[in-house]
């Protein structure tokens, strides 16, 4: 089989998971759009989003600047476009950094179990006892806001879904009989959980990644909001939807522009992820409803 | 039963601790001077040396962390919680007068999901695919991605330009004005009751087509029943109850995003309390309230697994 008859193989393969699921397909089309933008940020937006303009404060959307002005004059557009930049930068980089490391851990102590299970499930009882965007606002505060705060703050509230969603597929993986036969041929145990548990976490950490990016960007424009996001100079939505509130009357364009930017975001995250997800593995479904759930302490009786 | 909800709640004591102790680190490991944050950088300068550690002594900040931590205890052990940097209010009082109005906007925006999100979902289930099915499962992906403090600034500006309307800015407790206090909690409640109600209809809908194919529901119809009843007295009780499990992790969306969105709405609830004292970087206050927040959490979880032993009598506690 040559190199072109794979690749076609593999665009056959995503034109079928497409054709069965259009909705989510346009959801990744969204998505690939929205990256785009945001990387062509600089040659689109028809405005610096950081220039003032004192003659056109609080300009309502007309032929100069198609979504309006804010208070100082600066092109909403623009401001748009470019807080597309920090919303997508964050999301994607918080929830990788966030379930690989819960990924990892889970994968550990599934695999190894005993005392070492035993702590770090509390310690993730613990982080999954706080609201999300509450554990993220401390944690934005604690270190400083900034954009590595931000994206540190948001990933930890991912931790415990990585953890408890890997952790439930390595328990099962472990017990099946080809990893069995390499521990028996005396393969260390990071060796086994390299190459013979981790192939079996790609599938389930997919699904997880992708599912999370919508609350991510959600959690990301809240903080801003509220204050604890990226610091102002930086457009983002949350900071332009927390400067609208500094009128005393809010501009219409000023809050409705940017809060529809955010809204179409998470829907095209979300149809995207539900569609790897329904793609991917239909079990593992099941395991993210568990895993979101938590443990419960219930027996089923007879 | 009792006897399950005793051992629930001494097993989540290790938890609680660890929670404090998280919270603890996290508000210690503050780059920023707290009196850099109190007095601003101006102010700061002009407190001379001795002045700076007489107020870090009189905080309680310069002692070692653990006697902190052991002080931090005590104040909860007292009920006062401590007391604000800035105001000197005690936290408990802070959380009495703000309290009771976040929790009214919580239990209101619960019942409110329920309304909207059991009937919508019972809908789609009983016609699955039908043109209502359709539109409202639409409608339910789109209120999933529309976050609440938008829908929330949004409502107050419709509210503003079409009707002259505002809703008040003062604390107004049920007991003392219940018409000010429903038009303060009604507006955050019906836009945290709508992001809820989305989840509800769409587990509503999944669970109840589930139970709807199964054979008791068949006989059931093939007795005679009528299919009303069918679907309300016969499959409906059985998909309840991940229903309710739903609603109770939802409980962590509430705490949450009702911070957000009483800041949206301009409710002086506990969440704004937060939001203020985090920008006043005030940390006895910021670890009291995030420690409630994570201990309302909890509770909920446990109320959640006592329900489920209520509605199915297949599920027994140890």
């Amino acid at each position: 089989m040559d190199k072109t008859d794979g690749s076609r193989r593999r665009a056959g393969r995503i034109a079928v998971m497409a054709a069965r699921n259009p909705v989510s397909a346009a959801g990744g089309v969204a998505v690939l759009l929205l990256i785009l933008l945001a990387l062509a940020a600089p040659l689109v937006s028809p405005q610096d989003p950081l220039k003032t303009d004192f003659r056109r404060l609080a300009a309502p959307p007309g032929a100069r600047n198609y979504l309006g002005t804010d208070q100082v004059g600066r092109d909403t557009l623009s401001r748009i476009i470019y807080g597309a930049r920090t919303s997508i930068f964050v999301a994607v980089s918080a929830v990788l950094l966030g379930t690989t490391v819960g990924s990892v851990w889970g994968l550990a102590s599934g695999y190894l179990g005993g005392r070492v299970d035993l702590i770090s499930q509390r310690f993730m009882e613990v982080l999954q006892s706080f609201p999300d965007l509450i554990l993220a606002m401390a944690i934005s505060m604690a270190i400083g806001t900034g954009l590595p705060a931000v994206i540190v703050a948001i990933a930890v509230t991912r931790i415990p879904f990585g953890g408890r969603v890997i952790r439930s597929v390595v328990l099962s993986v472990k017990e099946l009989t080809y990893v069995e036969a390499s521990r028996s041929t005396g393969a260390s145990p990071l060796r086994i959980m390299a190459f013979h548990v981790l192939p079996q976490c790609l599938a389930p950490y997919l699904v997880l990644a992708t599912t999370h990016l919508g609350v991510a960007v959600v959690i990301e424009a809240a903080l801003g909001f509220l204050g604890v996001g990226v610091p102002p100079p930086t457009p983002t939505w949350g900071n332009m939807l927390a400067d609208s509130l500094t009128s005393l009357v809010p501009h219409w364009w000023l809050v409705f522009f940017p809060g529809l930017a955010i809204t179409l975001t998470v829907l095209a995250f979300n149809l995207f992820g539900d569609g790897i997800r329904d793609t991917l593995d239909p079990r593992v479904y099941a395991g993210v409803l568990r895993a979101t759930t938590g443990p419960r302490r219930l027996q089923r009786g007879k | 039963m009792l006897k399950y909800l005793l051992r629930r709640l001494i097993f989540g004591l290790p938890t609680l601790v660890g929670i404090s102790i998280v919270i603890f680190v996290v508000m210690r490991v503050l780059p920023g001077d707290p009196l850099v944050a109190m007095f601003g950088a101006e102010g700061f300068q002009r407190l001379n040396p001795g002045d700076r550690a007489r107020i870090m002594s009189d905080l309680g900040l310069s002692d070692p962390l653990p006697v902190q931590y052991v002080h931090w205890m005590k104040d909860i052990a007292s009920g006062s919680f401590g007391r604000s940097f800035f105001r000197g209010d005690r936290v408990s009082e802070l959380v009495l007068h703000r309290g009771p109005l976040s929790a009214e906007i919580g239990l209101l925006s619960v019942l409110i999901s329920w309304l909207v999100g059991l009937p919508v979902g019972i809908t789609g289930a009983v016609r699955p695919n039908s043109l209502a099915d359709n539109v409202v499962r639409s409608v339910s992906v789109l209120f999933l991605a529309i976050p609440g403090f938008w829908l929330g600034m949004l409502i107050v500006l419709a509210s503003l330009f079409w009707f002259h309307y505002k809703a008040p800015l003062v604390v107004v407790q049920l007991w003392e004005d219940p018409w000010t206090n429903f038009q303060l909690a009604i507006g955050p409640a019906t836009v945290l009751g709508l992001g809820q109600g989305a989840y509800i209809a769409r587990m509503t809908r999944s669970c109840l087509l589930e139970v709807i194919g199964e054979d008791y529901v068949r006989t059931a119809r093939a007795k005679g029943v009528a299919e009303r009843l069918v679907v309300v007295r016969h499959a409906l009780p059985n998909a309840l109850l991940p229903v309710i499990t739903v609603s109770g992790i939802l409980m962590g969306f509430v705490l949450g995003g009702s911070v957000a969105v009483e800041q949206a709405f301009g409710v002086p609830g506990l969440g704004t309390a937060l939001v203020t004292a985090i920008v006043e970087r005030d940390i006895v206050v910021v670890q009291n309230l995030v420690l409630l927040y994570g201990v309302i959490f909890m509770l909920v979880n446990v109320l959640v697994d006592l329900s489920y032993a209520l509605l199915d009598p297949r599920i027994h506690h140890e």
